[in-house]
């Protein structure tokens, strides 16, 4: 035991004397989230939307008729506001669009039509930017003197806010890259510098040495979220925190855990620094842009879509999300949870074989 | 004729020369000798125009003070940069590497120059591989075709930063052949620095670097006769004085038989003008007795491939305790193959290997054997980005020694090999030498029986490499310790009690140092002795 902290606290003590590694470490978590939260902008693409028609339907379905592809999914139905905001709640829409009973009717006799509008606002560019579409095709039928307004409702962002959004998932995105390299960097440095030969020969259990030394990353990255979450996320950008910070912490162990897992898988492939950086490259980038950080899930091809759920980083944002802004409850995060754990579990145990091998 | 005047060359902060002057006449072979950071490799890139310098440089009437102004030159220079095989691509054949280098100098090809090329092919013994890949050329081949490569274009000036080092006994008479013939033929001049003594000893003139001044200048014969005076048979003396080995150096008049000088004399005269006098180094006693004549190793048939390229092949290996087993060989003769197998570092392609009488077939019975072995690997690797000190602390705690303890073998050590100045430094900001007694320390804080040493004298000065000897000694003496050790200087092989001579990853000599002598009464060196074995 005395053996795993001594490795545990040289690694952090190397950390903290390499200033390349530190700077980097803190410019993402840092400069990286903030510049990437405030200067993104992602278009509409396949939006799900729903529909509760209680209208007789023949301006409503002229209306929905323009809301086609390649923005919008073929419109679904709903028999009350109850089930479409439940639908929102759950992911299966993104937009609802409720018709009035007497919407038709004082449509024609001019008597302001109103159409009311939710809109799940936590992916905000695509919620904004599908704002925009339907109040451009309502304006058409505005244009044929019938004037309507629209009444939008947006749920767990209320200003449509890209930065929160944006912020929130460059901050996982740092996490999944920083954890994979950092991790990698620990092992391969030591086989660039042949300290690796030297350890080999240490009458120590490597399994200590592997588990030590991936430990003592995980308390680098921990401090390195603790601080984004606090001076970008809060301080700067404003994010609300709806759940319990907690919940989000804990998620964030068992996930960074996952990814140092593909960290040793790296490490055990590599030769050295560069090689690193290549395979890191290639391994995380599918898994990030399959997670939904970058384009939402039900905008990808099927196929993607079907991939994601091999993509722990998916879990965690999904969870992550519900956390700061639809103030999910623990219970409810369970999914989430279960998701990183298992995926984790396998990352990490293989991850472990694999560079223990070389021990 | 080359003039350098006032020459002097700093990275960042650190003075690597200065004021330096010399002049090399045409037709001349001058040698720079000298420890690694001297600042033999900042005056040669400096006069191959390759880092910006100070001072001027005069090479046949025209002057150049900058990287800059020697692009008028650089037709007539070829350079030749530290490193085997550093100017080569691995991929390209040797018929390939000709054509380029060709081109990217824009030679005209005509009947001179196509008869110059088959010249020099012949003489580096290359023309009968020329579909070879550079990759698959073994070091001292790569060297010779490195040297070809810079001649091609028929300078006039070569700047040679140590081509030989690490090169096989035989390419390395063969290079220098290629250069004395280029020197007479052609009125060459040449600069080369090197790290065998043997070598410069064959140069014109030598000039002898030690912080970034030139401290002697001459032939080998005029130096070694100025120290003369100053070299004695092992003698106490009060008068301050170096002992090493059977041989003391003092400035002032002892009555005691003279002894014939080599030029390795000279660093240690050097040191006693600079009054760098060296620390007494020992080794505390270990308590335990010693027994002799256990074979702590037994290595049967061992083999190592890699794709098809033989690294080790049929090796037999015995290390018994109390003893220094020297392997030689030059670069690429699979020595740390060698070593890294009988450590457990690679697996074994075929073979049979014992250790404390145990054979060795799984990774447990190595395990069991872990506190019983030191290692102290190439170019001394230990965590750079710690202290000498907290490299030291964080072995023992890995070896399980307690903190008091652990304190007492620091301080112990430090004292013992002579670095108890650095403790607070960082390994990498260390001299070569302090380093190397540094990593020996840490290999033997948990009390190996068997110490084994990959290459740990290659490119550290000559006074450290013999006081290193003489610790190895002492741990065999008085720990009774067993070492195996790599080197590719053949002259060290006088300090084993046994000598086992590599080439091409098979053994070709394995006997007992005086039974060498015995073999070959007329060899005046090993260097020679091994160069029967080579051919």
């Amino acid at each position: 035991m005395k053996i795993f902290f001594t490795i545990v606290l040289k690694e952090l003590l190397s950390f903290f004397r390499s200033f390349g590694l530190v700077f980097i470490v803190i410019y993402f978590f840092t400069a990286e989230v903030y510049v990437a939260a405030t200067g993104m902008e992602i278009e509409a693409r396949n939006v799900a939307i729903g529909v509760v028609d209680k209208s007789a339907g023949g301006i409503s379905k002229k209306v929905l008729s323009s809301l086609h592809s390649p923005e919008f999914q073929t419109s679904k139905y709903y028999k009350s506001q109850k089930e479409l905001s439940d639908a929102i709640y759950n992911k299966d829409i993104m937009v609802g669009m409720i018709f009035d009973e007497d919407f038709e009717k004082n449509y024609y006799k001019k008597q302001n039509p109103t159409i009311n509008i939710l809109i799940d606002s936590t992916t905000a560019s695509q919620s904004l930017m599908a704002i925009g579409y339907i109040q451009n095709i309502v304006m058409k039928f505005n244009n044929l003197k019938l004037p309507v307004e629209l009444k939008m409702h947006k749920l767990f962002n209320q200003n449509a806010d890209t930065k929160l959004f944006m912020g929130v998932s460059e901050l996982l995105s740092v996490i999944t890259l920083l954890t994979t390299i950092l991790t990698a960097i620990a092992f391969v440095k030591e086989k660039e510098s042949g300290t690796w030969d030297i350890m080999l020969l240490m009458p120590v259990n490597p399994k200590i040495i592997i588990l030590a030394k991936s430990l003592s990353q995980i308390i680098i990255m921990m401090v390195g979220v603790s601080i984004s979450v606090g001076l970008i996320l809060f301080h700067s950008l404003d994010v609300p925190i709806n759940g319990n910070l907690l919940n989000f912490f804990i998620l964030t162990f068992f996930y960074v855990a996952t990814t140092a897992g593909i960290g040793l898988f790296i490490a055990a492939i590599s030769k050295n620094i560069m090689q690193v950086s290549q395979f890191s490259i290639i391994i995380m980038m599918p898994i990030i842009f399959l997670s939904g950080a970058w384009t939402p899930i039900y905008a990808m091809h099927p196929f993607l879509q079907y991939l994601s759920i091999f993509s722990p980083l998916r879990y965690y944002i999904e969870g992550s999300e519900s956390v700061f802004f639809r103030g999910t409850e623990f219970i409810d995060l369970l999914p989430y949870f279960s998701g990183v754990l298992i995926l984790g579990i396998i990352l990490y145990w293989y991850g472990f074989r694999k560079i223990g091998k070389l021990f | 004729m080359l003039e350098v005047k006032n020459l002097a060359v700093s990275h960042k902060k650190k003075i690597a020369i200065k004021n330096l002057n010399f002049q090399v006449n045409d037709g001349e072979i001058l040698g720079f000798i000298g420890a690694d950071g001297a600042g033999k490799s900042s005056s040669l890139n400096a006069i191959a125009g390759v880092i910006k310098f100070d001072g001027e440089i005069i090479y046949n009437g025209f002057s150049y003070k900058s990287p800059k102004e020697v692009q008028k030159v650089k037709q007539n220079i070829g350079y030749m940069p530290q490193g085997i095989g550093l100017v080569l691509y691995k991929t390209l054949t040797i018929k390939e590497h000709l054509d380029f280098f060709t081109d990217i100098r824009d030679i005209k090809i005509d009947k001179a120059f196509l008869d110059y090329k088959k010249h020099l092919l012949s003489m580096a013994g290359l023309e009968r591989f020329l579909d070879r890949r550079a990759g698959d050329l073994s070091g001292g081949m790569m060297q010779k075709l490195s040297l070809v490569c810079t001649m091609l274009h028929r300078p006039k000036l070569l700047i040679l930063d140590e081509p030989t080092t690490g090169v096989d006994p035989l390419s390395r008479i063969e290079l220098w052949e290629i250069l004395k013939q280029s020197a007479k033929e052609f009125n060459t001049i040449s600069i080369i620095s090197t790290a065998y003594m043997g070598e410069a000893s064959k140069m014109d003139n030598i000039l002898l670097f030690d912080e970034g001044e030139i401290i002697a200048r001459g032939s080998s014969k005029q130096l070694i006769d100025e120290i003369k005076p100053f070299v004695y048979d092992k003698i106490e003396t009060d008068k301050k004085h170096i002992t090493i080995s059977d041989t003391t150096y003092c400035l002032e008049n002892l009555e005691n038989h003279h002894q014939e000088p080599t030029l390795e004399s000279l660093f240690f005269v050097n040191a006693l003008k600079k009054d760098r006098l060296l620390p007494k180094l020992q080794i505390s006693k270990s308590k335990e007795s010693i027994d002799k004549n256990i074979v702590v190793m037994k290595a049967t048939k061992i083999t190592k491939k890699f794709g098809d390229f033989y690294a080790n092949k049929d090796v037999d290996c015995e290390l018994k305790s109390g003893e220094i087993l020297g392997l030689l060989g030059a670069n690429g003769a699979g020595k740390t193959t060698f070593i890294k197998m009988l450590l457990g570092l690679l697996p074994l392609d075929g073979g049979e290997l014992e250790l404390f009488d145990k054979k060795i077939k799984s990774s447990e019975d190595r395990n069991k054997l872990k506190s019983q072995i030191g290692y102290v690997s190439q170019h001394f690797a230990l965590y750079d980005d710690m202290t000498v000190k907290e490299n030291m602390m964080f072995f023992a705690s890995i070896h399980k020694i307690d903190a008091k303890k652990s304190a007492q073998l620091i301080d112990s050590y430090s004292k013992e090999l002579g670095f108890e100045r650095y403790l607070d430094e960082m390994p990498k900001s260390l001299p070569l030498g302090i380093n190397q007694r540094f990593s020996l320390a840490v290999s033997i804080l948990h009390e190996p029986k068997v110490l084994f040493l990959d290459e740990p004298t290659s490119g550290v000065d000559a006074i450290a490499r013999a006081q290193f000897w003489e610790l190895l000694k002492e741990l065999k003496e008085k720990r009774g310790i067993s070492i195996l050790i790599t080197t590719h200087y053949m002259s060290e092989a006088e300090f084993c009690d046994r000598v086992v001579l590599l080439k091409d990853g098979q053994k070709i000599a394995d006997d007992e140092v005086e039974n060498f002598y015995k073999k070959f009464p007329n060899a005046n060196s090993f260097e020679e002795i091994f160069l029967e074995y080579y051919r």
